[in-house]
């Protein structure tokens, strides 16, 4: 979890990716969820993990990793505190033994406390100004920081309306609460020439300026925007993500997971039919789809990507996505098969194909060579892929053998139209290897492929997936969310799988 | 009465015959209407004959401004002539509804957002007064009755998802206006469902379809809750109201004891002058114009949305002339007016700095001509100027306790 956004400020939407720097930070509701969680057991099973994460919206290995985390935090005091994280409830670091400081807003917002007795420079850290008194020959002396300080200090706010006045949410950082105090309750002082934006914090407004108007916005539809306002506008009514959802829900109507909406396949889509060359934008969206948040660089046995999907229920977003590729809206019918045989290679569904496919899925040493035989299959996938190092493992129930069996009974035959132009340049190659033996040789791994299957066949899927779940979808008039996160009922108005577009 | 001067009869041609100031050559429509109006109004049945025949030479919807103008009042003349008014604006209405897609009005819309602040003015200064007023809530309810087809509302979602650690859960239901066809909502609620997932702001949507006029609204058909914070949204409605039920309608916002509401008016006259059809139409033909003018200037010459925008204009020209009473109703105010209204049941909130911050960078994005204007005397809020002209008013109130 990244701690802190540089200057602090949220940024949902970025032209780049739109909801990665949210999911970063945890919200107070997520916090107070998984806090109680934890006062209450502190190794909680699979099972309790993932109720946590339906109800936080997190992914299993979120919360899996918030849990580890946590105890380790609990079991060793450390004698610092982090800086100011203004989200933490009840932090449970807390000294209660802690010297509380309430300096006063002119303290606060006094920038230049050091003052050399030569020139008269102020500087805001002792040691900046211990350093600028050599230049002066003068005496100076460097103290150390030392790591046993005999209180932890800790401040709070001035002003009484502000939450950090209270002194349980103190804030152990001197820095940390002068920044707090001027960007919460200072003038604004400085403003961005370009936007008109204003910021208290001179640190922040020149952060804030050497991004501005830089930025260009990208929708998945190919438009670019240099103004942030239309392109959020246009990004919310834009059939990209109409349509990436449509058959997103259409095949998967019941259960949502929050990532479901990160995986903009519209545009790969686009690019299959038209078969352009994967561009940077994709991969950047795949990178999205794939590491959902996630962005350590462990190429292999890294559990995040679609593990957590598995907690949304059966059928995972894993399948959603494979079953994006697989389902589409009417004028792209065709695709389906061929993408289809583009995961289970060109002779389909014949069982010697089958079984390269299935070895490859066991997890193994072997799946390096099995990796090979699938190499012509590889050069499509780096797209998917991407070059951003994030895995693709799905985690269900389901045996391999199953899942490919009902491959079969589908019946599908062959063509892989757009190999061709998804050939990367060969430097990927060797990255998308390991990524394919990662996707291939995680433990809980083949039901992976089991999970495309159900969402295989357009007219299928919807029986497939009532089948499962043995309910129809429901028709609700208001267009309401089960819960904010998406997982739950969404609004079908009609139960087809076109229904969107 | 007849007057054998010819000019009296033929302004236009004169104009056109004598070497004449450009400028005043290009007023030529709105004399020939003021000119129709009176005579209407006098009952001059012939000089009305000859007025409209002249009219109906010069106009053309596919000319100049003064072209246009000509021939949306010739229309609006012609059906206040014959007392056909209401009977063709529903006509039109319709016609208008069955060639509507949630496809052309999404582009209509956001195209002229792109080239005109003409509707994003009033959406900034909406959206930042309902973030302020909204500030702490973790329940929101925006009813939203506006002609907006919800293109504020994925700017406020992306300031809900960044507002802090908590988003905050937002309902959002949605008054349709008579054009607003049913169609074309569901689509627009579909996507904002999603786009609200994807931002990852936890959201309802609601459409509500007027059945009778919009001044009888009731408090029970917007399904409010307890616990929630109630934001109304008025963005081009209040107009739509019919007049002797606007000071009720005031009183049926207050009763949903709202944190904020805001209201967003183009600025122009079309109530008190009710009575005196000339009077109407000079405010008509100056309002029109300047709006006619400003979408020359912002679109290209060939622009299918602004030839759809101007058709929407005919319409509304016809709406505020021809129809009286009945379920159509387009009579704008002036912000003043609009304040006198308010003030029984509320009291002005300012924008803060960072709105107005936020509406300056807005105009900056855009061509020359606009500029924004703190309004004055008994009027509250802000004012978008269009060459120095007031065309846009925006402001925020907050219920008077009780």
């Amino acid at each position: 979890m990244d701690p802190a956004e540089g200057n602090g400020e949220k940024r949902a939407l970025d032209g780049e990716d739109l909801v990665s720097n949210k999911k970063l930070r945890k919200n107070r509701f997520q916090v107070r969820v998984l806090q109680d969680a934890f006062y209450g057991a502190q190794h909680p099973s699979a099972a309790r993990k993932a109720e946590l994460a339906d109800q936080t919206g997190l992914t299993f290995e979120q919360v899996q990793a918030w849990f580890a985390n946590r105890r380790a935090y609990d079991s060793c005091r450390p004698s610092q505190r982090e800086p100011s994280d203004e989200n933490s409830i009840d932090d449970p670091m807390e000294d209660p033994e802690a010297e509380v400081i309430a300096l006063s807003p002119k303290t606060l917002l006094a920038t230049n406390r050091f003052v050399c007795e030569i020139c008269g420079k102020g500087f805001q850290r002792d040691q900046n100004l211990q350093l600028h008194r050599r230049g002066h020959n003068l005496p100076w002396k460097l103290r150390q920081r030392s790591s046993k300080e005999p209180r932890k200090r800790v401040y709070v706010c001035p002003e009484p309306t502000c939450i950090h006045h209270n002194p349980a949410r103190a804030l152990g950082d001197l820095t940390g609460i002068k920044k707090h105090f001027c960007r919460k309750h200072g003038e604004k002082k400085w403003k961005c020439d370009k936007c008109s934006k204003r910021y208290a914090v001179q640190s922040d407004w020149k952060a804030h300026s050497k991004t501005c108007g830089t930025r260009e916005y990208r929708c998945d539809c190919g438009t670019l925007f240099s103004r942030r306002d239309s392109f959020i506008t246009h990004r919310a009514f834009c059939d990209a993500l109409a349509q990436e959802t449509a058959r997103v829900t259409a095949a998967f109507n019941n259960v949502e997971s929050n990532m479901l909406q990160q995986f903009p396949m519209s545009h790969i889509k686009a690019s299959v039919v038209h078969g352009e060359a994967a561009d940077h934008e994709v991969k950047q969206r795949l990178a999205l789809w794939m590491g959902h948040g996630s962005r350590t660089n462990d190429p292999l046995g890294n559990n995040t990507g679609f593990g957590d999907m598995h907690q949304v229920g059966p059928v995972s977003a894993a399948a959603t996505l494979y079953g994006d590729l697989l389902n589409s809206p009417s004028n792209l019918h065709q695709l389906d098969q061929s993408q289809l045989s583009w995961v289970y290679g060109d002779k389909l569904p014949s069982s010697s194909n089958m079984g390269a496919v299935t070895s490859a899925s066991l997890p193994a040493t072997s799946a390096v060579k099995e990796a090979e035989t699938l190499q012509p299959l590889l050069g499509s996938l780096p797209v998917l892929f991407s070059s951003q190092q994030h895995h693709l493992i799905a985690v269900s129930d389901t045996s391999a053998t199953a899942l490919l069996q009902k491959a079969a009974q589908i019946g599908v035959t062959s063509t892989v139209p757009f190999t061709g132009s998804f050939e990367p340049p060969k430097c990927q190659n060797a990255n998308v290897h390991d990524r394919f033996d990662g996707l291939f040789s995680s433990r809980s791994q083949a039901s992976n492929l089991e999970n495309i299957v159900p969402n295989f066949a357009v007219s299928n899927t919807f029986d497939v997936y009532a089948a499962r779940h043995g309910s129809p979808p429901r028709d609700d008039v208001g267009g309401e969310t089960r819960d904010f996160l998406g997982v739950g009922v969404h609004t079908l108005s009609q139960p087809s799988i076109n229904g969107w577009i | 009465m007849r007057n054998t001067d010819p000019c009296h009869h033929h302004p236009s041609i004169c104009c056109l015959l004598e070497p004449k100031d450009p400028r005043e050559e290009e007023k030529w429509a709105a004399e020939l209407i003021q000119e129709c109006a009176k005579a209407i109004a006098d009952k001059d049945s012939s000089k009305i004959r000859h007025l409209l025949w002249v009219l109906n030479e010069l106009a053309t919807p596919y000319g100049d401004c003064d072209q246009k103008l000509a021939s949306y009042f010739l229309q609006a003349l012609l059906g206040r002539a014959a007392e056909a008014g209401e009977l063709c604006y529903t006509t039109l209405i319709s016609a208008a509804e069955k060639q509507q897609s949630f496809v052309t009005a999404r582009k209509v819309m956001l195209k002229f957002q792109e080239v005109s602040p003409w509707t994003t003015f009033g959406h900034v200064a909406s959206n930042g007064a309902i973030m302020e007023a909204m500030e702490g809530e973790s329940k929101l309810h925006i009813v939203d009755i506006s002609n907006t087809y919800c293109t504020q509302w994925p700017t406020l979602l992306e300031a809900l998802a960044s507002r802090g650690s908590d988003t905050p859960h937002l309902r959002l239901t949605v008054v349709a206006m008579l054009s607003m066809g049913r169609s074309v909502m569901d689509e627009i609620g579909r996507r904002m469902v999603k786009f609200a997932r994807l931002m990852g702001v936890p959201f309802e949507f609601h459409v509500v379809s007027i059945v009778s006029t919009l001044g009888q609204l009731t408090e029970e058909e917007l399904g409010l809750r307890k616990d929630e914070a109630v934001a109304v949204n008025c963005v081009g409605a209040l107009r739509r109201v019919r007049v002797e039920e606007r000071d009720a309608f005031m009183r049926t916002l207050c009763a949903l004891r709202p944190r904020v509401v805001t209201v967003v008016e183009e600025e122009a006259d079309f109530t008190t002058s009710r009575g005196d059809s000339v009077a109407c139409f000079q405010q008509c033909v100056r309002f029109y114009s300047i709006f006619l003018g400003m979408l020359e200037e912002s679109f290209s010459p060939t622009s299918n949305e602004k030839f759809l925008l101007e058709k929407e204009c005919s319409r509304s020209i016809l709406g505020v002339l021809a129809c009286n009473g009945g379920g159509v109703c387009e009579r704008r105010e002036k912000a003043s007016q609009w304040c006198e209204r308010l003030t029984e049941a509320f009291a002005p909130t300012a924008f803060n700095d960072d709105v107005i911050g936020d509406l300056e960078a807005l105009l900056e994005r855009y061509r020359e001509g606009w500029s924004l204007v703190p309004a004055k005397g008994n009027a509250a809020g802000l004012y978008l100027t269009w060459k120095a002209e007031p065309v846009v008013w925006a402001s925020a109130w907050k219920p008077i306790k009780p």
